[in-house]
């Protein structure tokens, strides 16, 4: 009896084996990759937006290719200049235009200090032209005394104190006004509150523009003009707060 | 198609994109062959020359407690508005130097002002990314308010700067630090026209200026932080009919040349441009180092009745340049002249008639410069 059933059980299990050499051993595959239909979708809006530049400037090109030269324009721009009188200019004419420019002299004034020429013939203001400053130009670089007349207010110009440079202090002052900062120095104060540091975008001018970014989600960024400045203050309902103050 | 295909695409379309723009930028330096400067002189172009007292200052206006960041006159009757940092629009009548309207802003930082055609209300904008419309017939209230009799809103940005359409009262212009410019029906509040704002139709940074054109009222240009200015024709938003390289910083400041078919620039970069509208062609230069070697930006222009002279306010103490156009030279620093601003010149305009320049300044003063000298009649 056992060796029957051994013998049974031998079959089988030789069975087993036959059938398991005529199938090709498991190889477990790697999920398929998630269809990225976004980057698809954002990849091809990308060509579509360059293809459509280039119909663009091929049109560009074609319409530049019929232009005529700078030479014409600049001789409509000489001949528009020289045909039309201007009020502004010193000239002389061959004849004598009504001078619309006498009401700013001739009109009746509280303040006489408030001309300082006047004309004489064609106008009847009969005011006189008043005695220029007889003070000497300080030694100022770039003073400039015009003939016979005043010196410039501005003549004696001692350089102002410069402002510190805030958090760059590698930053040079040149002529009082503003800093001059190397690459990557940022020479205008940090943002406000919850803003992170500031990083430099613009690597070609001498003062980077800063932009920062707000943290607290549901706080607003107020974009200021011109140095870009972005002050991020919690609450930014009240759009009159000014957080442009440095800028403005 | 697959993804690798299209980047494959992605980079032939670049190649072609900047292959097409090194040949449009050739052909037009080929076609570049003088500016205004050298055709004047080449033609014999006396140099304008203006004695010390030929320009002088004839009206200094009084009020304003805070830095003036712009002004505007009438097309006619002589008014000026000018809105300041002290919160308030002021109406002067530039020829007795008298306030005729002085009107709380209901948000202080105001950057833009200008006056309607028929001069009868006033628009102002600013930080607060509206634009508000005040009727110079309304009475104040008991504290002098004005009340607003519009507001455009819609803007994502501060508004940089404001004009009305040439004789019409109800459309008006802004330009926004949202990188678009909105045509506005004054009557309803609401936006007619939005320039610029999607990819590749305009401009990619603040528009910080706008001008219309003498000649025709359905075209204005635009200025911006991208370093160019965009022709728009108001009758398609959709795209700039034409934009305007060269300058290397923003453009601060944007207005028509007298003829209405060129206009002039100021930037960041330090110069001043004069451009052709219909060609695109970049035709002078105006730059001026200063001792330092540093470029000063440019705040503001205005040109004369002729076009001759170009004023140009630096954002320094007081310069202001006189550009001869024609030969390209400064002719005069209105900053050197006696009873000079104190500060920063920040905003320019011309009268309507040509007779007189404004400024505004940051020493929270105007002034107003008219010829003074001698004219030789023959």
């Amino acid at each position: 009896m056992a060796s029957t059933s051994c013998s049974v059980k031998v079959a089988g299990e030789t069975g087993l084996a036959l059938a398991k050499s005529s199938l090709p051993p498991p190889r477990p595959k790697s999920p398929p990759p998630y269809p990225d239909l976004y980057g698809k979708r954002r990849e091809a809006a990308r060509v579509q937006m360059l293809e459509r530049e280039i119909g663009f400037l091929e049109a560009k090109i074609k319409f530049v290719e019929g232009l005529q030269p700078s030479s014409r324009c600049c001789k409509e721009v000489s001949d528009f200049v020289v045909a039309n009188s201007d009020p502004m200019i010193p000239a002389q004419r061959k004849s004598r235009r009504h001078c619309r420019f006498w009401k700013w002299l001739c009109f009746p004034c509280l303040s006489v200090a408030s001309f300082c020429c006047c004309c004489r013939s064609e106008c009847s203001c009969h005011l006189r032209k008043p005695k220029c400053c007889n003070s000497t130009c300080c030694s100022c670089v770039g003073s400039k005394c015009f003939n016979g007349s005043c010196c410039s207010n501005s003549c004696c110009c001692p350089k102002p104190s410069c402002p510190k440079c805030l958090s760059c202090p590698s930053c040079s002052c040149f002529r009082g006004c503003c800093c001059s900062c190397p690459d990557l120095c940022c020479c205008i104060p940090t943002c406000f509150r919850s803003c992170s540091r500031p990083s430099c975008l613009n690597k070609k001018s001498s003062c980077c523009s800063c932009n920062c970014n707000c943290k607290i989600k549901w706080s607003s960024c107020f974009k200021c003009p011109k140095l870009r400045l972005c002050c991020c203050f919690c609450n930014c309902k009240n759009t009159c707060s000014n957080p442009c103050c440095l800028a403005f | 198609m697959s993804v690798s295909e299209l980047k494959e695409r992605h980079a032939v379309a670049t190649e072609t994109v900047n292959n097409l723009r090194d040949r449009l930028r050739q052909r037009r330096l080929q076609l570049l062959d003088t500016d205004v400067s050298k055709y004047s002189a080449a033609q014999g172009r006396s140099p304008v020359k203006f004695g010390a007292t030929d320009l002088v200052c004839c009206r200094t206006l009084l009020g304003h407690t805070g830095k003036v960041y712009s002004l505007d006159w009438t097309p006619e009757r002589n008014r000026i508005v000018s809105a300041s940092q002290d919160g308030r629009l002021i109406v002067w009548n530039a020829l007795t130097s008298q306030k005729t309207h002085a009107i709380k802003l209901p948000c202080a930082w105001v950057m833009t002002c200008a006056f309607s055609p028929n001069g009868q209300t006033v628009a102002c904008g600013g930080l607060d990314s509206v634009c508000s419309i005040f009727s110079l017939s309304s009475t104040a209230d008991k504290d002098g308010t004005v009340p607003v009799s519009r507001t455009l809103s819609g803007h994502r940005g501060y508004v940089s700067c404001c004009q009305y359409v040439p004789n019409e009262d109800a459309h008006l212009i802004t330009s926004s630090g949202d990188q678009t410019c909105v045509l506005w029906d004054v009557t309803t509040g609401l936006k007619t026209s939005v320039f610029g704002g999607e990819f590749q139709s305009g401009h990619t940074g603040d528009v910080l200026s706008v001008s219309f054109s003498g000649s025709n009222r359905n075209w204005f240009i635009s200025g911006s932080c991208d370093t160019t200015a965009c022709l728009w024709d108001t009758r398609a938003a959709s795209r700039a009919v034409r934009t305007f390289h060269g300058h290397e910083g923003d453009v601060n400041t944007v207005k028509f040349f007298p003829d209405g078919y060129r206009f002039g620039t100021g930037s960041d970069d330090g110069t001043c441009r004069l451009y052709d509208l219909r060609t695109g062609h970049q035709l002078q230069v105006y730059h001026q180092a200063n001792g330092d070697g540093e470029n000063l930006p440019v705040t503001s222009i205005a040109f004369s009745a002729s076009g001759r002279l170009l004023f140009a306010g630096y954002a320094n103490n007081s310069t202001c340049y006189v550009w001869d156009t024609l030969l390209g030279e400064v002719v005069l620093d209105l900053g050197e002249l006696q009873d000079s601003h104190k500060n920063r010149i920040s905003c320019l305009g011309m009268s309507a008639d040509g007779s007189a320049l404004c400024t505004g300044s940051w020493d929270s003063n105007l002034k107003i410069w008219a010829f003074g000298g001698h004219r030789r009649v023959i």
